[in-house]
């Protein structure tokens, strides 16, 4: 068990080091944020004043708010999945990808458990200072609630099982920068279709509900906005869906890595090309 | 270590222009080798960006799709593309060398690094253009923008290209500095799709904003083919100074792009940095 812990100890702490080593990427990330949400509001549903030639871009406080519901759980993803990526890709190519195999625990949890700490921590450093430099702009207004929380841990397990599914791609094929880059920006369009300011087709909505994203971000608007509560069971945002996702992406997770981890084993392509 | 190419008796000696011709298209050639091999890959990512276009446009019009909305936005998405691609495949691609150890090998052929550079940049510019022309065609075909097409065109969009090159060659050339770049080049692409035209005209952002764009890889490129293909022809947007702009911005982006990748491959072989850091 001292052994179990020390493993885990020493993957959170490598995650650490890496998250701290990208300070400057942070610090390059936190105004482009708090820019794209301040910029995105007025966007929105602005379709004939763009064919008109002029643009409104007052802020609405009531739809700033909605876009910082969306775009907080995302920055989770976001730190998880891109880094995880990046990391896993360079201990392919360097070769130190084998190590990981003479580690006590298992691969799968080797490849995330660090990531995950340093992802949270991250994301709560790097969406506190957008929080606080967008609300300089614009009053949000959100109910704070500990309720909150449950959406929360399950978008956390939901992020975790979407980042090993890239993970045990990365294993297999390597070369996939450019599809896991437009799939994370189309799992955070999609999270977009949880809010309620404009209707889309039902195909559309259909296939927002079964990405990662939309079922926390329903259930996060409905705690913070909505004036509802998080245990209402029904629904995209509605515990059940939002724990069938978590446990079902977590699964398909842990299983995806390691039927690519075998796959990539038996054609001893683990460290190489 | 150094190595010394010593010419085999009888071996055909082949002149210094056909010598660079034949490294030029060597790596070229590896590069399309190479996506030709995860053809699949970037078939998905194509329709994983297809996807994205639709639904931003369904944002942008309130849960519709604007046809005047997609023929101003739909160059933007052309440029974005090759921006986005070039500069994600590039930078990916220099860092599996470096962590591989296959950077240095390239180097030491007799070829100058710039004649490496440019077959690497025809191959990238392949692997952008294929991705881009393929959503242009595919939404224009499917909603009918209303455009004015003419031989005027082509000099905005070949800027356009040639500015998505200088910025992936930028970004290429930043991995042998900055070991996190993949996050960063995130980073800069996201502004791009946000500020280069693929949601909204750059001309509607606030004034501020919109000359930050204008600095934009790309941004300046979709504002002048936005003035071709609405029949105002080139003569409008060298005389609203956007197509001089344009011009300047390809050929410091490029220069600069150019510049930094000669250099920091020059100081990576001085420091060992071509090795896995």
């Amino acid at each position: 068990m001292t052994r179990f812990l020390g493993a885990v100890g020493n993957e959170i702490g490598k995650g650490l080091r890496f998250a701290w080593s990208e300070r400057l990427q942070i610090a390059m990330e936190v105004p482009f944020f708090t820019v794209f949400i301040l910029l995105l509001g007025p966007l929105l549903g602005a379709g004939h004043q763009i064919t008109a030639g002029h643009l409104n871009w007052t802020l609405n406080s009531q739809r700033i708010s909605l876009l910082v519901v969306a775009f907080v759980p995302f920055g989770f993803f976001y730190m998880q999945a891109v880094k995880l990526f990046w990391r896993l890709l360079s201990e392919i190519q360097t070769g130190t990808i084998e190590q990981v195999y003479l580690s006590p625990l298992p691969s799968w949890l080797v490849a995330a458990a660090g990531r995950v700490v340093a992802a949270l921590i991250e994301t709560f450093v790097l969406m506190g200072i957008t929080y606080g430099l967008t609300s300089a702009f614009v009053t949000l207004h959100f109910h704070w609630t500990v309720a909150v929380l449950l959406p929360v841990t399950f978008l956390i397990v939901t992020g975790t099982g979407y980042s090993l599914i890239i993970a045990g791609m990365t294993l297999l094929w390597k070369r996939i920068q450019l599809l896991q880059e437009t799939i994370l920006l189309l799992v955070m369009v999609f999270a977009f279709t949880a809010l309620p300011v404009f209707t889309v087709p039902g195909w559309f909505a259909g296939l927002g509900r079964v990405l990662p994203l939309t079922s926390s971000v329903t259930s996060l608007y409905g705690a913070m906005l909505g004036h509802r509560g998080v245990t209402g069971a029904w629904g995209t945002g509605g515990l059940v869906w939002v724990a069938v996702t978590a446990a079902a992406y977590l699964a398909a997770g842990i299983l995806t890595f390691r039927a690519l981890e075998h796959l990539t084993k038996v054609r001893g392509t683990l460290g190489s090309y | 270590m150094s190595a010394i190419t010593v010419p085999r008796p009888g071996a055909p000696v082949l002149a210094p222009r056909w010598f660079a011709l034949r490294a030029f298209a060597n790596e070229a050639g590896q590069g399309l080798r190479l996506l030709w091999r995860h053809r699949a890959i970037t078939i998905t990512a194509l329709v994983s960006q297809g996807l994205m276009y639709l639904a931003i446009q369904f944002f942008i019009g309130g849960g519709h799709l604007l046809p005047p909305v997609l023929a101003l936005t739909l160059p933007g998405l052309f440029a974005v593309t090759i921006a986005y691609t070039t500069s994600i495949q590039g930078a990916g691609e220099i860092a599996e060398e470096v962590n591989g150890g296959t950077l240095e090998q390239a180097h030491l052929s007799p070829a100058r690094p710039s004649v490496l550079v440019a077959g690497r940049l025809a191959a990238l510019a392949v692997e952008g253009l294929i991705p881009a022309a393929v959503l242009a065609v595919a939404f224009g075909f499917g909603y009918g923008p209303h455009w004015v097409i003419g031989p005027g065109a082509l000099v905005p969009l070949t800027l356009t290209v040639l500015d998505a090159l200088g910025y992936a060659l930028l970004m290429t050339a930043l991995v042998l500095r900055i070991p996190s770049i993949g996050a960063v080049v995130h980073v800069f692409n996201m502004a791009i799709i946000f500020f280069g035209g693929m949601l909204i005209p750059i001309t509607l952002f606030p004034h501020g904003i919109e000359i930050f764009a204008r600095f934009l890889p790309t941004a300046l490129g979709v504002e002048v083919l936005n003035t071709t293909l609405a029949g105002r022809g080139l003569g409008a947007a060298w005389s609203d100074g956007t197509l001089s702009w344009l011009l300047a911005h390809v050929v410091v982006l490029g220069g600069l792009a150019w510049a930094t990748y000669l250099h920091t491959l020059r100081r990576a072989r001085r420091e060992g940095g071509p090795s896995p850091r």
